[in-house]
């Protein structure tokens, strides 16, 4: 039995006059990979920005419930929506080009540090052990990705392909229960898509999450996803499994406009 | 009454003042991203370059005004020329810094082609020439730098406004990259905003050095207070910074007066910036937008 | 044999901490910079140009927190000379009421850093060029009433000598003590070099840096922005006040007209000329803007030296946007470049 983890319920978002999301409603259930799709323009970012609580001005409710606790995520605070298990990536990669990649991977942890910069000052005991602790942990995510021997260089100059796969590493090192990905094969020649793939499936086993992505590469969308959610100018067309999705009559014409 | 008048006259002409260096240096931030913290030295070089052929060759001081706004130009043109073109790269903050390396480059000069003996510059219009307006004295030279003053100003609001290369100017300073590649000679309007900011720099000086005679600081005080009246009246537009320099002359000259003269200032400038917490742009600023 | 090989390994393994630990290469820092205030003994360097160095050691401590602010949170200010000022003539005011040394200096410490924490607060509102000004707001703030404000004594305080840790009393006209002080100020710099060190290399430097370069994904990652512009904004002033006190300490005679924003666009230029986010490439910063013109330039240009000091900054900014310091990684191109044709050679010259 699925147990819902992500809830939408008529959720609106205006900017000035224009409704950039309109009454949407879905939910996400655990351990699910839905996907989000829609033309260019259709309100998929905002959606995710009003998730993440980037957006506080929506109307209607948005519920993220882990471990039984139903949390209504406009009353948490938007850096305080990681420590919920839920962190995000974003459209244009968002990494910090002048520090390693092993730093970036930290900042992913930043909230799990309970020293304060007192005892870094100081370099205590504690403080060092828990540094390497978490860098242990790193070390661990950036093995499973396959680029642990670039962890010392800067971000800056990487490959396109490996700046993604730290935005994502970046991201599990928060023990997330879900995790959004803004458009993660952008950009990505097919070779690098066919591994995302396999990566996306291999983090949903290993960390045990529920993934909820944006993606515009249809193939992906369908090999990858269990469920789809489809929209257009910010309104709900259809939520269904892939197949159902190729073959609904107003997504196609969202996509291809009408035959009349 | 006659205090008050008193105030009202000389808080316009200095406000006048502030609104030329302000003008100045909103246009070089709004076309070469960066705060010219030289703006005013360079001011100050070319009053050195007027004081200096008036001493040595007898010339009256509309002659050597005129050689001094000539001289500014070229100042403005080589500045840009020679350091700020080839910096185009640079941070911003770096930027700022490359225009500290001017004010010392110019410091250095200042002794070395003027020698170190301070000089002055007479009124344009002699100070005997004034009027009585109830008690209070109104030298004609006021109102000849509040004349003067606004009507450059209005002729560069008309400029920017309203011709082609006003045009060329507010585009470079919305977005330099897309102008270029638009076929707005970006590099033509940086040089010449240059080469404006200079002789609206060197304006303000010829306005101030009577009262204070030519020294290497003698516009310290014009220059940060045009920067405040950037801030409060907002960098994005041309008029805000205007309307902020008459607000400060006039706060400044008021509250030195009739609250306290140490005091004064201190008040003036934490009003500010308790206005600017509420309105973080200025009075006529926007806050630009940015995407998630 | 046995026990000879545990001591060589016992040896062996600590050498090897040593030389990895952090702090170490600061030490052998301090210890060569300490040095030259025993060199006038020598007769190597005047007594007068100690001053010089000294000013170097303070402002190396000063530009490390602007450089945090800088380098790291990608923030601006215009009013750090103010803070020097309040370090250095607070110090002399408090002691002046007869509060000993130590606690003079955690007095001004307090309240400088509380108008930092103000500024920090006040920086979640405003940004940008405007940030920038409301610093030099706040700096011109603290000048009008250092030159205007009684207790502050017009043109100058005088601290007189300090008794230091209660017991100990040191002062500037005594030549063996001014070597002592200038060692004091070293240690301190070294001190806040470690601290600063240790501060960019954890969570805090990170965040920092993680707000200024992109702050959506700082916000994701759980970075309260409120509190680290707080922490930027505080550490910078508690760096340059601690400056403020190094400089009451060393030269006890502080004047209250040196607090402009032309010292605080030096400021600046130290961290930019030498080198943004580098520890040592600040020292050099500091060393370039004020140590080459006051040692050498001035003795041979007099006042022209300002045009060479101006000419430097203009170039090293155009070819080494990010700082001088990292003329080392050219440097280091350089040498791997022609080591390598010298092996090639090498190789071929044998076959």
């Amino acid at each position: 039995m699925s147990k819902p983890i992500l809830v939408l319920d008529n959720v609106c978002m205006y900017f000035g006059g224009l409704k950039a999301v309109d009454n949407l409603s879905f939910t996400v259930n655990e351990g699910e990979i839905v996907g989000l799709i829609g033309p260019n323009g259709a309100g998929k970012t905002t959606v995710f920005n009003c998730i993440t609580q980037f957006y506080k001005e929506y109307t209607g409710d948005i519920y993220f419930i882990n471990n039984d606790v139903k949390k209504d995520l406009r009353d948490i605070k938007v850096t305080e929506i990681i420590n919920q298990g839920l962190v995000r990536t974003f459209q244009n990669v968002e990494l910090i080009p002048d520090l390693s990649i092993l730093d970036n991977l930290l900042i992913g942890a930043h909230n799990q540090y309970e020293t304060g910069i007192i005892s870094h000052i100081l370099r205590t005991k504690k403080a060092r052990e828990e540094e390497q602790v978490l860098k242990e942990k790193a070390y661990e995510i950036l093995k499973f990705l396959n680029i642990f021997e670039l962890k010392d260089f800067y971000v800056k100059g990487q490959p396109y392909g490996v700046m993604k796969k730290i935005e994502i590493a970046r991201t599990l090192m928060s023990n997330p229960k879900m995790i959004i990905l803004d458009e993660p094969a952008a950009g990505l020649n097919d070779r690098e898509t066919d591994e995302l793939e396999n990566l996306i499936y291999e983090i949903k086993k290993k960390f045990n999450t529920t993934i909820l992505l944006i993606e515009h590469d249809m193939g992906f969308v369908m090999n990858i996803c269990d469920r789809i959610v489809a929209i257009n100018f910010g309104k709900f067309l259809a939520m269904d499994t892939p197949k159902n999705i190729q073959k609904n009559k107003d997504v196609q014409e969202a996509y291809l406009g009408s035959d009349a | 009454m006659t205090d008050f008048l008193r105030l009202l006259f000389n808080s316009l002409e200095t406000g006048s003042v502030y609104a030329l260096a302000a003008l100045g240096i909103v246009l070089i931030f709004r076309t070469s991203r960066t705060t010219n913290f030289a703006q005013g030295l360079i001011g100050t070089f070319n009053a050195y370059i007027a004081a200096f052929l008036m001493l040595r060759f007898g010339f009256g001081i509309w002659t050597v005004a005129l050689a001094a706004l000539v001289t500014a130009f070229i100042t403005g043109i080589v500045i840009d020329t020679l350091i700020i073109r080839p910096a185009a790269k640079v941070s911003p903050i770096s930027k700022q810094i490359i225009t500290l390396g001017i004010i010392m480059v110019l410091i250095g000069i200042l002794p070395w082609f003027f020698g170190v003996d301070s000089m002055t510059l007479p009124r344009f219009i002699p100070t005997e020439y004034s009027l009585t307006i109830f008690g209070a004295n109104l030298r004609y030279n006021t109102i000849f730098v509040i004349v003067l003053s606004t009507l450059l100003m209005g002729a560069m609001f008309w400029f920017i406004q309203f011709t082609k290369w006003g045009l060329a100017t507010r585009v470079t300073a919305s977005d330099e990259t897309t102008s270029k590649l638009m076929g707005v000679p970006t590099k033509t309007v940086t040089m010449v905003s240059w080469a404006t900011a200079a002789m609206l720099g060197t304006l303000a000086a010829l306005f101030v050095a009577p009262r204070v005679s030519v020294y290497a600081n003698m516009l310290l005080t014009v220059q940060i207070s045009a920067f405040f009246a950037g801030t409060l009246g907002g960098f994005s537009t041309f008029f805000g910074p205007v309307v902020g320099a008459f607000i400060i002359s006039f706060a400044r000259n008021f509250t030195q007066f009739y609250i306290s003269d140490i005091w004064g200032n201190v008040l003036v400038y934490t009003s500010i910036l308790v206005f600017l917490y509420f309105k973080p742009y200025g009075i006529f600023g926007k806050k630009p937008t940015k995407k998630v | 044999m046995k026990i000879l090989n545990q001591i060589e390994n016992f040896f062996g393994t600590l050498s090897k901490r040593l030389t990895k630990h952090p702090i170490v290469p600061f030490l052998i820092f301090g210890f060569v910079i300490a040095s030259i205030g025993f060199l006038p003994h020598t007769g190597f360097i005047r007594w007068g140009t100690m001053g010089i160095y000294a000013y170097i050691v303070i402002f190396t401590v000063v530009a490390m927190g602007l450089n945090l602010l800088l380098g790291f949170s990608g923030l601006i200010s215009l009013g750090t000379a103010g803070f020097v000022g309040a370090g250095a003539l607070g110090l002399g005011v408090f002691m002046n009421m007869g509060i000993p040394f130590e606690i003079a200096a955690l007095l001004v410490l307090i309240i400088a850093g509380s108008i930092g924490a103000l500024i920090g607060l006040f920086s979640l509102k405003v940004e940008g060029i405007y940030l920038a000004i409301a610093t030099l707001f706040v700096g011109e703030i603290l000048r009008q009433i250092y030159t205007q404000v009684e207790i502050f004594g017009g043109q100058a305080i005088r601290i007189g000598t300090v008794r230091f840790l209660g017991f100990i009393n040191l002062s500037m006209i005594n030549q063996t003590q001014r070597s002592f002080l200038f060692l004091i100020i070293t240690i301190l710099m070294v001190l806040m070099m470690i601290i600063m060190h240790n501060i960019v290399k954890s969570k805090t430097g990170r965040a920092l840096m993680a707000i200024s370069r992109s702050q959506h994904a700082a916000q994701a990652m759980g970075i309260s922005l409120l509190k680290y512009r707080l922490t930027a904004f505080i550490l910078a002033t508690l760096f340059a006040t601690f400056g403020g006190i190094m400089y009451g300490l060393y030269f006890q005679n502080v004047p209250t007209t040196a607090w402009t924003l032309d010292l605080s666009l030096f400021v600046i230029a130290m961290v930019v000329v030498g080198g943004l986010k580098s520890i040592y490439g600040t020292f050099l910063g500091v060393f370039i803007i004020h140590g080459v013109p006051n040692l050498w330039l001035k003795n041979v240009f007099g006042d022209i030296s300002y045009i060479f000091s101006g000419i430097l900054i203009i170039l090293v900014i155009i070819f080494y946007p990010y700082g001088f310091i990292y003329i080392w990684y050219d440097l280091k191109k350089i040498y791997f470049k022609y080591k390598a044709r010298w092996s090639k050679k090498k190789v071929t010259d044998h076959e």
